[in-house]
Order: C-alpha cells, then sequence, then structure tokens
C-alpha cells in the first residue's frame, strides 16, 4: 500500500465532506457524503456510524466501499479502498470519535441529540490520487492564509519558557503564556479558563485578541470546545467548525427539534466566526489545573503537528500554573521579608480625574452571593464573597492593605483548606474590577499582600 | 420522477458524484462537474471529467446501474438519484456552458463555508464525457434521520 495512510491525516479533518461508495448485495451503488473519517493506525480508518441508512445496510451485506476524501492543504482527491472489519461501540477510538460529534453539536446547543452508534473500523486496501481533483501548490486552504507554518521551533519553545520562568505571579503568568503564544506561534485568539469553586464550572481569567477580555466567563462542564476538553480531559481539535455546524443543524432540521441559535449560551471571548478551535486539558498528574482555547477564523489552521505540540505544551503550562498556585500560597504569609513584586504601573486612585464622583453602589446578594455595582453584575462566588469582605473591613477599620493569609483564616469565607485556588480567584476579582468598576481596585504590594484601593464614597448595601 | 423545483436545485451548482460498482460488487466513484434534467424528469444527464472517465465508465457500461449524489455544501441539503445507463457520449463543445456555470455554482458554495475556490484550480470540469440515465429513485439525503425516505 504506497503512500502510507499516516501522511493522510489532513485529509481527515473533514473539512470537506468525504463521499462514501457503497454497494448492497444485488448490485445497487449508493453515494453518500460522509461527514467524518477517523485514522484509526497504519492499515485502518474508521467512520462514523449514527444513523441506520443505506450505506450501513450495503456494508452489512457487502463489506466492500470505496471513500474519496480531499487534502485542504493540496486540494488532491485520494481514493481509500476499504473492506469494513468491525464495529467499536466503546474504548478509546469510539470515545474520540463521539467527543468530535458532541464537541461540535455542544457548541450548536445540540449536545446529546446525536450520538454516536459505532465507530466502523475499515481495512485500507489501496490509495490513490484522483486525477479528477489533482492538487494545487497555492489551493490549499492553510496556504491561503499566508505566513501561518507551524511554528513549534526551538526556539520559540525556549522564548515562551523564558517567559515562563520570568513570571513572578499567576497573573503575569497567565499573561505571558497567551502573549508567547502568540508572539512566539502565532496563535492570536487564546484563552485560559480555570475550575471555579462551584463544581463543573470552569470560569475564564485570561484571554488575548477579543475586543472584550471576558474575564469571568464561565463554562460549565460539558458546554463547547472548553467544557468538552474539561470534561472529557482530553484535547480536541476542530477543523472547518461552520461546516460541521452546518451539518449539526441540517441534522436537527431533519429531526424537527427546536430552533437554535449558533451561538454560545454564555458570553465567553469568541471569534465572530471560528472555524478552528483547539481544546487542551492542562492537567497535572490527572488533575484539571486548567483549559487552554485556541481559535482562529482560518479552516484548517491547527495542524496535526500543532494539537500534538500544545498538547506536550499544555503539561508543562500545567506544571507551571500550578506551580504558581502553590508557590503563592506558601509564600502568603505576608510578613516583610515576602520578595517585592514587580511595582505595579497604576498611578494613585486619587490623581485621577472624577475622584468626587457620585457614590459607587456596591450591592452584595447574599443568597447568590453575587455583587452589583451600580446595578450592574460584577461577579459572583468566592471573589464576591472575598470583595465584600474587604469592603466591610475597609469601612469599618479604614484599612486598605491585606493579605492573602488573613483571607484564608477568615472563617466566613469558607475557602477549602486545601487547594482553595484564592490567588485565581484574586485575580479574576482584580481583572473584574478593572474592566467593570475601576474605580475600586485590588493592587498587588508584595506576595500574598495586596491593597484595596477605591476612588470617591462606596456605598455598601446587603440584599437577601 | 424530478418536479420542476428538484430538478432547480440539482442544476443550481452542487457537490456531485457518481457512483457505480464492478462485477466483484466493488464500488467505484467519481466527481461529476454537472447535471442537466430531462423536462419529463425521468432521465438526466451526468457531465463525468474525462480524467476521471477511465476509471468509472467501464463499470457503467458494464451493469449500468448508477448512483448520482448531490450536496450543497452551505446547508447540507442532498439527496440521491437512482438510475440505469442508458447512453454514455463525448460532451458536445455547446454544452460546455451550462457545465461552466453549474461548477462556478459549486465554487461559490466552497467560498461560503469558508473553502477558497483556489482549492480547486487543478480539479477538472472539461473535456468531459456525458452519461445519459433513467432515473429509478430519487432519496432524500440530508444528513438525520430522514436521509434513506424516497422524495420521487
Amino acid at each position: 500500500m504506497s503512500p502510507s495512510l499516516e501522511t493522510f491525516s489532513n485529509c481527515f479533518q473533514g473539512l470537506l465532506p468525504a463521499q462514501l461508495f457503497t454497494c448492497s448485495l444485488d448490485g445497487v451503488p449508493n453515494a453518500a457524503y460522509l461527514s467524518h473519517v477517523e485514522y484509526v493506525d497504519a492499515e485502518h480508518v474508521a467512520l462514523s456510524f449514527q444513523f441506520f441508512n443505506k450505506s450501513r445496510r450495503n456494508i452489512a451485506e457487502n463489506p466492500r466501499a470505496l471513500v474519496n476524501v480531499i487534502d485542504p492543504d493540496t486540494g488532491q482527491g485520494w481514493s481509500l479502498q476499504l473492506l469494513y472489519e468491525r464495529s467499536e461501540i466503546s474504548g478509546a477510538l469510539f470515545d474520540r470519535m463521539a467527543l468530535r460529534i458532541e464537541a461540535i453539536a455542544s457548541y450548536c446547543g445540540l449536545k446529546g441529540v446525536f450520538k454516536l452508534r459505532a465507530a466502523d473500523v475499515y481495512r485500507v486496501l489501496s490509495i490513490a490520487p484522483l486525477a479528477e481533483e489533482c492538487g494545487s501548490p497555492r489551493g490549499g486552504v492553510s496556504q491561503h492564509a499566508a505566513g501561518l507554518d507551524p511554528v513549534f521551533t526551538v526556539r520559540a519553545l525556549q522564548d515562551l519558557s523564558n517567559r515562563i520562568n520570568e513570571a513572578d505571579s499567576l497573573e503575569s503568568l497567565v499573561d505571558s503564556i497567551l502573549a508567547g503564544l502568540e508572539e512566539s506561534f502565532g496563535f492570536r485568539n487564546t484563552m485560559i479558563l480555570v475550575p471555579s469553586e462551584q463544581e463543573g464550572v470552569l470560569v475564564t481569567i485570561a484571554s488575548r485578541g477579543y475586543p472584550e477580555n471576558g474575564v469571568g466567563a464561565e463554562v460549565r462542564t460539558g458546554e463547547g470546545i472548553v467544557g468538552m476538553v474539561a470534561e472529557a480531559r482530553k484535547p480536541i481539535r476542530i477543523s472547518g467548525l461552520m461546516r460541521g455546524m452546518l451539518y449539526a443543524l441540517a441534522m436537527s432540521k431533519a429531526a424537527n427539534l427546536p430552533e437554535t441559535t449558533l451561538r454560545q449560551r454564555v458570553p465567553l471571548p469568541g471569534l465572530p466566526n471560528p472555524e478552528s478551535q483547539l481544546g487542551v486539558p492542562l492537567l497535572v498528574r490527572g488533575e484539571l489545573v486548567g483549559v487552554l482555547c485556541l481559535e482562529s477564523e482560518i479552516p484548517y489552521r491547527f495542524h496535526e503537528e500543532d494539537k500534538k505540540s500544545i498538547e506536550l505544551l499544555g503539561s508543562y503550562l500545567a506544571i507551571a500554573i500550578q506551580n504558581m498556585q502553590l508557590q503563592e500560597r506558601a509564600g502568603d504569609v505576608g510578613d516583610p521579608a515576602a520578595p517585592e513584586r514587580t511595582p505595579v504601573a497604576n498611578p494613585p486612585l486619587s490623581s485621577e480625574p472624577g475622584s468626587t464622583a457620585t457614590p459607587r453602589e456596591v450591592t452584595y446578594y447574599a443568597t447568590d452571593e453575587t455583587i452589583l455595582v451600580d446595578g450592574e453584575y460584577l461577579i459572583r462566588g468566592l471573589p464576591a464573597n472575598v470583595l465584600w469582605r474587604l469592603l466591610n473591613i475597609r469601612e469599618s477599620t479604614g484599612r486598605e492593605e491585606f493579605t492573602n493569609r488573613e483571607l484564608r483564616l477568615d472563617k466566613s469565607l469558607k475557602l477549602p483548606e486545601w487547594k482553595d485556588n484564592l490567588e485565581s480567584r484574586l485575580l479574576l476579582l482584580r481583572r473584574r474590577l478593572e474592566q467593570k468598576c475601576p474605580d475600586i481596585r485590588i493592587v498587588p504590594r508584595a506576595r500574598g499582600r495586596f491593597a484595596l484601593e477605591a476612588r470617591g464614597r462606596v456605598r455598601l448595601t446587603t440584599q437577601p | 420522477m424530478i418536479d420542476g423545483a428538484l430538478a432547480s436545485f440539482l442544476e443550481e451548482g452542487l457537490s456531485i458524484h457518481i457512483g457505480a460498482r464492478d462485477s466483484r460488487l466493488q464500488p467505484s466513484g467519481a466527481r461529476a462537474a454537472a447535471v442537466m434534467v430531462a423536462s419529463d424528469g425521468r432521465e438526466m444527464v451526468v457531465y463525468v471529467p474525462d480524467l476521471a472517465a477511465s476509471r468509472i465508465l467501464p463499470d457503467l457500461e458494464a451493469n449500468g446501474q448508477v448512483a448520482v449524489s448531490f450536496g450543497r455544501p452551505v446547508d447540507d441539503r442532498a439527496c440521491q438519484v437512482k438510475g440505469v445507463v442508458t447512453s454514455i457520449r463525448k460532451a458536445e463543445p455547446a454544452e460546455r456552458a451550462v457545465i461552466t456555470a453549474q461548477w462556478q455554482g459549486f465554487m461559490r458554495q466552497l467560498e461560503l463555508i469558508g473553502i477558497p475556490s483556489d482549492l480547486a484550480l487543478g480539479w477538472a470540469n472539461w473535456p468531459a464525457v456525458a452519461v445519459r440515465i433513467r432515473v429509478t429513485a430519487v432519496f432524500e439525503q440530508t444528513p438525520g434521520p430522514l436521509a434513506g425516505t424516497p422524495i420521487a
């Protein structure tokens, strides 16, 4: 068999639908579109079996099949002669294929609607180029977007590694990771989410390349590509997302399902028309530290080597993030010997215009553990409780300097004793304030120490 | 068999594939460039690029069994025509305009789903052979549970 099947992974991204030809035992041919061909090993591919259609019935009678695919990098068509061998209804292959279907369906708000019945495994008997679909050196989808070759060079990795080593806080670490992914690797639209204190919810702590920074945006486990990555703890790469969504929506219409929109319910930062997405779980010894999501408007942005490299990188980033969290926790004694942080460039609030503005109305809703500022949502959960506590201490005592340690010892905040992720909650709070209420801000002073500064008057109100 | 509305859909410039099989029931298949549905809806001509013809014509000539699938990339509306080949001839120069128009429609569809038409710069649509088919059945093929339902 020549050329080898391994070199065809590009063709199996579903960017252009593959074509499946089968034939019934009584000799009637059948031609049908296929959403997805999956590489299995050097001699096998798998086709998704979602519906009991004619192709599936034909295969049950006559195991011979032909699949035509197109290489999105060159436009070259290839013909694969196949022989059906078996169907898998569990295991790694099945999970991989089901995850892709679920991720796309979830993006359309159709999660759980379309099930993969089986991964049908075929032996590849031969591969031949299609004469009528000849490749063109400038025809590829990825070539179409100039200058986007994979850039996982040693130099780029060294650059990112240096940035990570120089980071002195969780905030500078996550920012430097995203800056490095853009400047050294060319990935312009990225975000990092971490598990929130609420079970099954991830929250955005950093993003890059979007008009809205989206910090604080939440995703439930299983929702969209980020939620699916968190649920499965496996990387997910989707190319030709629009095609996949159109396919899913066509299925939903055919099944008379309720109308849905292409928009996610959770206002995550995101491109208006993402075509490629790559989500990578940040895992340390099986523990989910976060999810890194990259996206692009180019249909075939993330190649196989990108996925593998980012996956490797993900382990490194996960360790770096977890180490920083542990380091910040270990250094949060708040004593004067704690190392000074990089000075914060913000000018004093009192020097900014508008200091005498009308008081900020900060309202805490106890039942929902949510804070609204001047009637607008700011934050909820643990970061809201922390802010409320700080504002109340400041109001009753006039104190503006605080330590992470005192927050940890404050029983009213009910922080978990182990792995409270306080630093990421404070980072989230700090960024939400910057975004929604710059009159009140949290300014790091030293490791484990920070100030709560407020311009003008702040009026605190509690609601049930 | 094929009404006017369905004929208009089939001729608007879609992704078209023609399938056949040999005596051992091994399937063969290729991309087609265009179709023309006869006014009575009982026949159609499928234009297959010469470059693909050598692969599929022997099967079509040997047993006449044929399947033609049609898909509109932008919404995945799709259907499949089954039939029997009645004649095969070289496409006439006068037919080229129809092929070109449908091909351009297909290219526009690719652009609409984010695939640059440059991708298809090396794809052939001319010269072509004209495969005349007597339509025996038409099936819905839009992905989903209704795929496979007869529609004509």
